[in-house]
């Protein structure tokens, strides 16, 4: 059924500018062909495998051509696992066995997925990529045309699941905006389209309904799309004039890789908020030694934007699970909240942790703060702080995330010397929402009220109880909820690296009265809407 | 005539794709006869990055990199290469 005009679809926003066309839907049509055996004898299924091999080639080649340097570099990539003798080798032993051309490299395909595993999201990536290569091969000696055919005029508005680097190559100019039902604000299309400057909204799972032809406007800004809509309705992108050179607060970054603290360092951030460590660790089937940490840390140390580094210390549970260090089974609704059990029961872990820290602290001389996620109580703020002391030169802190420790932030005193609060699993938790699988209509807007509240009262006890506050999660890295953060008394937020400069800019644009009142604004809505259409009205925007 | 000699991951995510594809792409270019492993009978084709790929090699883990027909000196160039690929 159509959607009737007016509907609004919500997902992630990729991109500041909005547009308007009517939808393109890409569809995944054709299934592979059957695998079957051959009567033509291997020789001929082996000529016919490499020229459908040379074609695959051929096209990631020309689609490289047309592409921006990101998908060239990717497609290239492509094409030397797409012509890897040992695959073609591989084939052959299937192909002596009786298989057609196709269904031979499809195993070989498959055989090489099996050896690869499946330890980690950037082998399950790869085992995607060579699964894409494998049905362009099967396609292309089936005869099946398989590119998406775009029109080289539009405007159009593609609409499909999620885009690989071989399809996101064949974007024309036609595609002014890109909707996608999976993806996340990582995936490879929201890269490219980054990239690229094509607006996009992913991970929208109501765009399954939107039909060809329907017109609809993308409007990232506001992470929505707009069935029947003009441009009128896109939400502007927040340009702010600045009142001083420094933001009211320190605006720093979110990172997990060196990859990320060297994207950090290209914008305006005051070090980092929130160096999420498990990123290191997810891939590891062994537990790495002090000195392979301390190794991978420096690396991070020396890219990381100048000003201090605040490390989370390995922060694991069933939704992200770190191969070295299981955990005992236990019925939890939330499956997050193993993040200090976990260490609890892995100490010595912790321990070497924090030691690699120290010893990469001194070498690289960084300022280093050291908090543990998911803290519940007292004792536990308490046993991690007399743990890590003595370690290293730190400042000694704990995530806010649990509701239990939000309503104990006075009883810290002269314990930690920082908390930050992570806004994400507070508001799950608030809401009892499950963060692996989420419930239809549950809301976890940082707008809230609720959550508002929750935040000025650790402020408040942060600020009368001499602890530092700050904030890291998603809701820092909107522009005008960072401002409602500085008027809440929290002295630093971390945003996501591509918000680092808007969140400052937005922070810079007002003075710390303004920002309490906008704080006040927002504080005595009633719901997440009216919060934040409080906050903006305040906000002095360009 | 085989040249052996021990190179480290020093890549954090390790042997990963792109490191292997570089090194495929060196060891083809310059028609080189090279073998990698981890020791025993456990060597891959250096030009093949998906068996590179399959030694599921990670950081700071030591691998024997073989060159075929080369003198010494210039094997260990290329054994030289091969370690910037994998990072230090």
């Amino acid at each position: 059924m159509a959607l009737v005009n007016g509907s609004i679809l919500t997902g992630l926003g990729v991109g500041l500018n909005a547009a308007v066309a009517r939808v393109w839907r890409i569809e995944r049509g054709e299934s592979l062909p059957a695998r079957g055996t051959s009567a033509n004898g291997a020789l001929v299924e082996a000529n016919a495998l490499k020229a459908a091999i040379a074609g695959v080639s051929a096209e990631l080649d020309s689609l490289g051509q047309n592409s921006g340097a990101t998908n060239a570099e990717i497609l290239e990539a492509l094409k030397l696992l797409l012509e890897d003798d040992e695959l073609f080798a591989v084939s052959q032993t299937h192909l002596a066995e009786g298989w057609s051309a196709g269904a031979a490299f499809a195993m070989a395909v498959d055989d090489f997925a099996q050896l690869l595993g499946n330890s980690s999201p950037t082998v399950a990536e790869r085992i995607a990529d060579l699964q894409d290569l494998s049905k362009r091969v099967q396609f292309n000696l089936a005869g099946i045309k398989d590119s998406l055919d775009l029109p080289a005029i539009g405007p159009l508005i593609l609409v499909g699941e999620d885009f690989s680097p071989a399809e996101t190559a064949q974007f024309t100019s036609a595609v002014v905006g890109v909707i996608t039902t999976g993806g996340g604000p990582t995936s490879h299309t929201s890269i490219i389209c980054r990239s690229r400057g094509i607006p996009a909204v992913v991970s929208c799972a109501g765009a399954d309904s939107l039909e060809n032809g329907d017109l609809v406007l993308v409007d990232p800004v506001g992470n929505r799309v707009i069935v029947g809509s003009d441009a009128s309705l896109a939400t502007p992108p927040m340009r702010f004039l600045a009142v001083s050179d420094e933001p009211i607060i320190a605006v720093r970054c979110n990172i997990g890789t060196r990859l990320d603290a060297e994207a950090a360092a290209k914008t305006s951030s005051a070090g980092v908020g929130l160096f999420r460590t498990e990123m290191l660790y997810l891939n590891q089937q062994t537990k790495p030694s002090t000195q392979q940490q301390t190794a991978t840390y420096i690396e991070v140390f020396e890219a990381a934007p100048a000003g201090p580094i605040v490390v989370r210390t390995l922060d694991s549970g069933r939704d992200k699970p770190v191969p070295f260090l299981t955990l005992a089974p236990a019925e939890t609704l939330l499956p997050e909240a193993d993040g200090y059990r976990l260490l609890g029961e892995h100490r010595g872990f912790l321990i070497e942790q924090l030691e690699s820290l120290e010893a990469a602290r001194a070498l690289t001389g960084r300022e280093l703060w050291v908090m543990a996620p998911m803290i519940a109580t007292v004792a536990e703020t308490a046993d991690f702080c007399a743990l890590a002391r003595p370690i290293g030169k730190f400042k000694v802190g704990i995530m806010v995330e649990t509701l239990s420790i939000a309503g104990l932030i006075g009883q810290l005193k002269g314990i930690v010397d920082f908390v930050s609060i992570g806004t994400n699993d507070l508001s799950h938790y608030l809401f009892a929402a499950d963060r692996v699988n989420p419930a239809p209509g549950t809301s976890t807007s940082h707008w809230e009220p609720t959550l508002i509240r929750t935040i000025a009262q650790i402020a408040a006890d942060g600020r009368a109880a001499q602890i530092e506050v700050g904030v890291c999660g998603e809701s820092a890295s909107d522009p005008a909820f960072a401002v409602v953060l500085a008027g809440l008394g929290v002295s630093s937020v971390s945003a996501s690296p591509w918000q680092v400069d808007v969140v400052r800019a937005a922070l810079s644009s007002v003075n710390a009265g303004l920002a309490r009142q906008i704080a006040k604004a927002a504080l005595v809505a009633t719901s997440a809407e009216a919060a934040e259409a409080a906050a903006l009205e305040h906000l002095p925007t360009a | 005539m085989t040249y052996q000699a021990q190179v480290e991951i020093k890549d954090p995510i390790g042997l990963h794709a792109r490191p292997a594809a570089l090194i495929a792409k060196f060891v083809k270019a310059a028609n080189l006869d090279v073998r990698i492993g981890h020791g025993e009978s456990l060597f891959v084709s250096a030009s093949s990055p998906l068996r590179l790929m399959t030694l599921k090699a990670g950081f700071g883990s030591k691998l024997i990199v073989g060159v075929e027909g080369l003198e010494d000196s210039a094997a260990a160039e290329v054994v030289a290469q091969i370690q910037e690929f994998l990072g230090g």
